[in-house]
């Protein structure tokens, strides 16, 4: 069988269990899915495709980075830069710069997680997308197939109540 | 875990998944209720009042207020500890519950972060207030500057709290943004209103619920809410130490930061029951919002009832038994008896006697019991404040700068302004967004279903 290079099958299913064996036994006859939508993060499914995320890493890092540049700050700013004298007590404070180095380190994670997320998951305000299905946020689940032999009938014998062709 | 057959449905009506959107964006599809625009009008009004009254505060300095030398901090202060209090709610919420695995807060949560993001932005005006000079309130942020440099002090539980209030307002504004994300796309795709279309378009961020979408979202949710688990705590033990780090008797003792986290999670939890009862009656929301979550809150604030009242015994027994004559003065002859003794009672017979009341279920199903207790534990944790602020600062060492303080009328102007802003805040909230999580609660649709169908096959 042939197939258009830009031609899409999307499959509309009512039901999540059904989807989300369809896409484990899309995988296990090593189809390439283009793409999931639905509703709801169906843990499963969506680690088939889209494996597992790096971000937790990404904002560990960023943390320990934050952590260790905020700690030199604040030594810089109390000990070299302007030591002042409270009382006699020792310019180099360091228990009292755990607290501002714990809330600062949590905001930088967080900034600098949310750059992170609108990066790799290309999300920012007011970007154009293309819709497949415009009920993909309500109730159906989708599956977008290209490039697959028969896409049609694949679809369909694992459930899919609905399969419509884009180009 | 949660079992259905004890506790009830998490969602009532056997609904199906559209039925949760169509029904969740009802209001925001539907025309504005009567009551809503008489609320708003109402609202608007007491933020005007704020407003004149900031501006007087910031036109003439803070001379406008009733403080003196000994009441230096008095409502602004109050009212900042108070509204702080309130803004532990939606992370409590969101976090507290999620790290215990609690599925019946999926219908909460938005609200809850909702009311915490407003509620901060109020508290965060007082201390921005009392500066006097508000043009100058940049100096408290560390930056390299002419006058030496000459760095903020970085030892000063102060500067915590600017940096923490700060973090806690920017932190959870984002994670209720994030959250509502896959909401914004629903109703992007859903509406025919052009114009909804684009402005819900734009804020959706180009969302359409791809799983690479999904799975960095989670990803960044499970992050975000790592993190604000830990600013729950740490910012309202910043807040008391504002106070425990000072030698004021009365202020100068170490229980104060788990006191006050459970003092904010107290009231918070108290302030979504006013709002969910709100929300349930006036949007006929009780599919959602079941008996079964309003039991599970009172049944939460019973238990912190209890922990206030240990709270404030133990405040009381470590005066007396420290021996030390400050303390027992402000404890026993200014807070028990004296002066501020009503002050003192209204906050015991609020906060740890009337909400043991909870423990009988009758209270615990009653509509409007809930909600008058709920109001009631807001008006005895203003008064903890008020306890705790006015009386340690009115008659501290010195007898001859005793003075007693009573509030402005242009303090009440910005307190009532800031019960405006949020009113408004909560009222736009109501009228423009989704009230509860719409993906969330598709989740635990027929949760129960699922696993029982699961136990028996296994069977």
């Amino acid at each position: 069988m042939s197939y258009m290079s830009d031609e899409r099958y999307i499959g509309v299913f009512d039901n999540e269990e059904l989807f989300d064996k369809a896409v484990q036994t899309l995988k296990d006859s090593n189809i390439d899915i283009e793409e999931l939508y639905m509703p709801v993060p169906v843990h499963h499914a969506v680690k088939n495709v889209a494996g597992s995320s790096r971000l937790p890493m990404f904002a560990y890092i960023i943390g320990i980075v934050s952590m260790i540049s905020i700690l030199g700050f604040l030594y810089y700013a109390a000990v070299i830069s302007w030591p002042l004298n409270f009382g006699g007590k020792p310019s180099n404070a360091f228990p009292s710069f755990i607290v501002v180095t714990l809330v600062l380190t949590i905001l930088s994670v967080t900034i600098f997680s949310l750059l992170a997320f609108s990066v790799s998951a290309k999300l920012y305000p007011g970007k154009k997308t293309e819709i497949f299905h415009e009920r993909a946020m309500d109730d159906k689940f989708i599956i977008v197939l290209s490039k697959v032999a028969d896409a049609e009938n694949v679809l369909k014998m694992r459930g899919a109540n609905e399969v419509i062709k884009k180009i | 875990m949660y079992d259905r057959k004890v506790r009830g449905d998490l969602i009532a009506g056997n609904k199906t998944m559209e039925d949760v959107t169509s029904d969740v964006l009802r209001p925001i599809e539907s025309a504005a209720p009567k009551w809503w625009l008489v609320a708003m009008a109402l609202s608007n009004l007491a933020l005007l009042w704020g407003l004149y009254s900031m501006y007087l505060t910031v036109r003439y300095g803070i001379g406008m207020w009733n403080l003196n030398n000994s009441v230096g901090w008095g409502w602004d202060i109050i009212n900042f500890v108070w509204w702080i209090g309130i803004g532990h709610a939606g992370t409590a919420f969101s976090i507290f519950l999620l790290v215990l695995r609690q599925k019946w807060r999926t219908s909460i949560n938005r609200a809850a972060e909702a009311m915490t993001v407003f509620a901060v932005m109020c508290a965060g005006l007082f201390p921005l207030l009392h500066m006097g000079r508000v043009w100058n309130a940049f100096y408290v942020v560390p930056y390299p500057n002419t006058r030496g440099p000459l760095w903020v002090n970085f030892n000063s539980p102060l500067f915590w709290d600017v940096t923490a209030i700060t973090a806690y307002l920017i932190i959870s504004a984002s994670f209720w943004y994030l959250g509502m994300l896959p909401d914004f796309g629903t109703i992007r795709d859903r509406t025919k209103s052009k114009i909804r279309k684009s402005i819900y378009g734009f804020f959706s961020m180009g969302w359409t619920g791809s799983s690479r979408q999904w799975q960095r979202f989670e990803a960044l949710a499970f992050v975000l809410g790592g993190l604000a688990a830990v600013l729950v705590v740490s910012v309202h033990s910043i807040v008391s130490t504002d106070f425990a780090s000072s030698i004021e008797p009365g202020w100068h003792t170490t229980i104060f930061p788990p006191y006050f986290v459970v003092g904010a999670i107290f009231q918070g939890f108290a302030m979504v029951m006013v709002l969910m009862i709100i929300i349930r009656k006036s949007y006929k929301f009780q599919d959602y919002i079941t008996d079964s979550h309003l039991n599970a809150i009172a049944k939460i604030l019973t238990f912190i009832s209890l922990i206030m009242g240990t709270a404030y015994f133990t405040e009381i027994f470590i005066a007396w038994y420290s021996g030390n004559k400050y303390e027992i003065f402000t404890f026993f002859h200014n807070r028990i008896t004296g002066d501020y003794a009503p002050q003192f009672w209204i906050m015991v017979v609020c906060n740890a006697i009337i909400p043991q009341l909870f423990w009988f279920k009758k209270v615990r199903s009653n509509l409007a019991m809930l909600f008058l207790i709920s109001l009631i534990i807001n008006v005895g944790m203003w008064f903890e404040r008020y306890n705790i602020i006015v009386t340690s600062l009115a008659k501290d060492y010195l007898p001859s700068s005793w003075a007693t303080y009573s509030p402005s009328i242009v303090e009440v102007g910005v307190f009532v302004g800031t019960i405006g802003i949020f009113a408004t805040g909560v009222l736009v909230f109501f009228r423009y967004l989704p009230m509860m999580a719409i993906s969330e609660l598709k989740t635990v649709l027929n949760l129960n279903e699922k696993t029982e169908h699961k136990e028996i096959a296994n069977k």
